[in-house]
């Protein structure tokens, strides 16, 4: 048994530092949860807000994310970086959530163009109305244009621009080859440069 | 240089371009590429701006009880695999393949013996109410009807030999 932890850790030591971690809460060690928790709270949740553009229902789908890790920490294997299985997870949830009809929804949010926004703490260079007015519009059109595109090209997008993921890593998440990750990339930044060319 | 927009393969240069993710010697010569080829002119120009529109757009910040949530629920669930698997705790630990048999077969005569039980008692089926009645007859109340008529018999002789006109 300890041969075989060993031997785990070992592995995990040379796929990332996540791996080992989540290898030693398999064993039992909470405080390497709480450890992977501090680490990847914001990025999931960022990830998920910008997947299903809602902070409540992003926050909700973060929360069941690290309860499944946890829940499956005694049968976790460290054959892959602990991100890419992180962030499956997170991708699955959030496509069943668009699915389930919770995106029937966004349109509503996303005319209500304040509710989700974060507070700009300026408070000394405080932007003028117009200014924020102009703010507002331009990020508005930001959320549209990524809302429109199709869900795997959405999630690719937001790894690759947000999360700096690599292409094979992105793959991996998505469960697809290389080369359609590069497919899926390119048409969705065609669309993006389409409808967000007058930004510039 | 070949154009990266020749090539699927080479095209994510233009996508990943000032990103910082191509290093500087390949970013340099497509920098040098870019300046004599007007389409990856146009397409990194509008990947440019793509990227700053969506550098514009910051996340809210995690809500401050998030933790506290994820471990309530954590806590909860726990308590509830706590409580199912409690009273097979001991068993489980030294479970070996002949303990799982032997509680495999005590859980079938247990779940046998249940829908035995559960099942409604065997009763005798009404008879059909068009159908014959047949009484039993006892040999005692054969014999009795049978002095009955015997005893009848001499009483109605007996009667006979008293009408009128006849002499006793």
């Amino acid at each position: 048994m300890a041969e075989r932890v060993n031997k785990d850790i070992d592995t995990a030591a040379a796929l990332d530092l996540d791996t080992e971690l989540m290898v030693r809460v398999k064993e039992g060690d909470g405080a390497s949860f709480g450890v992977l928790l501090d680490k990847h709270r914001s990025p999931v949740v960022h990830f998920l807000y910008r997947m299903v553009q809602n902070h409540a229902v992003a926050e909700e789908l973060a929360q069941e994310v690290f309860l499944r890790v946890y829940r499956s920490r005694s049968t976790y294997e460290p054959t892959a970086k602990f991100t890419t299985w992180l962030f499956r997870i997170a991708t699955h949830l959030a496509l069943n959530s668009l699915r389930d009809g919770k995106n029937e929804r966004l349109q509503e949010r996303l005319d209500d163009n304040s509710s989700d926004m974060p507070v700009r703490q300026v408070s000394d260079l405080r932007p003028s109305v117009e200014q924020s007015l102009v703010y507002q519009a331009k990020l508005d059109e930001v959320r549209r244009a990524i809302a429109a595109l199709p869900e795997k090209q959405r999630a690719a997008v937001l790894m690759h621009k947000y999360e700096e993921m690599e292409y094979a890593q992105i793959a991996r998440v998505l469960n697809c080859s290389e080369s359609a990750v590069k497919s899926l990339l390119f048409r969705a930044y065609e669309t993006l440069r389409a409808r967000l060319a007058h930004m510039a | 240089m070949n154009c990266p927009m020749e090539s699927r393969e080479r095209v994510k240069w233009l996508l990943d371009y000032r990103t910082g993710k191509l290093g500087p010697e390949l970013e340099a010569r497509l920098e040098e590429h870019i300046a004599a080829c007007g389409a990856c002119r146009e397409f990194a120009r509008g990947q440019r701006v793509v990227w700053e529109a969506l550098d514009g757009w910051e996340a809210a910040p995690v809500s401050t009880d998030f933790d506290r949530r994820l471990y309530r629920r954590i806590e909860a669930q726990v308590a509830w695999w706590e409580l199912l698997l409690r009273p097979f705790r001991p068993p489980l630990r030294a479970v070996t393949p002949r303990r799982m048999l032997a509680a495999t077969a005590a859980a079938c005569l247990l779940l046998t013996a249940g829908a035995l039980l559960e099942q409604p008692a065997i009763l005798p089926a009404p008879a059909p109410s068009d159908m014959a009645q047949v009484d039993t007859v006892q040999p005692e109340q054969v014999e009795r009807t049978l002095d009955t008529m015997e005893m009848l018999n001499e009483f109605s002789q007996h009667v006979s030999t008293l009408r009128p006109g006849s002499k006793l």
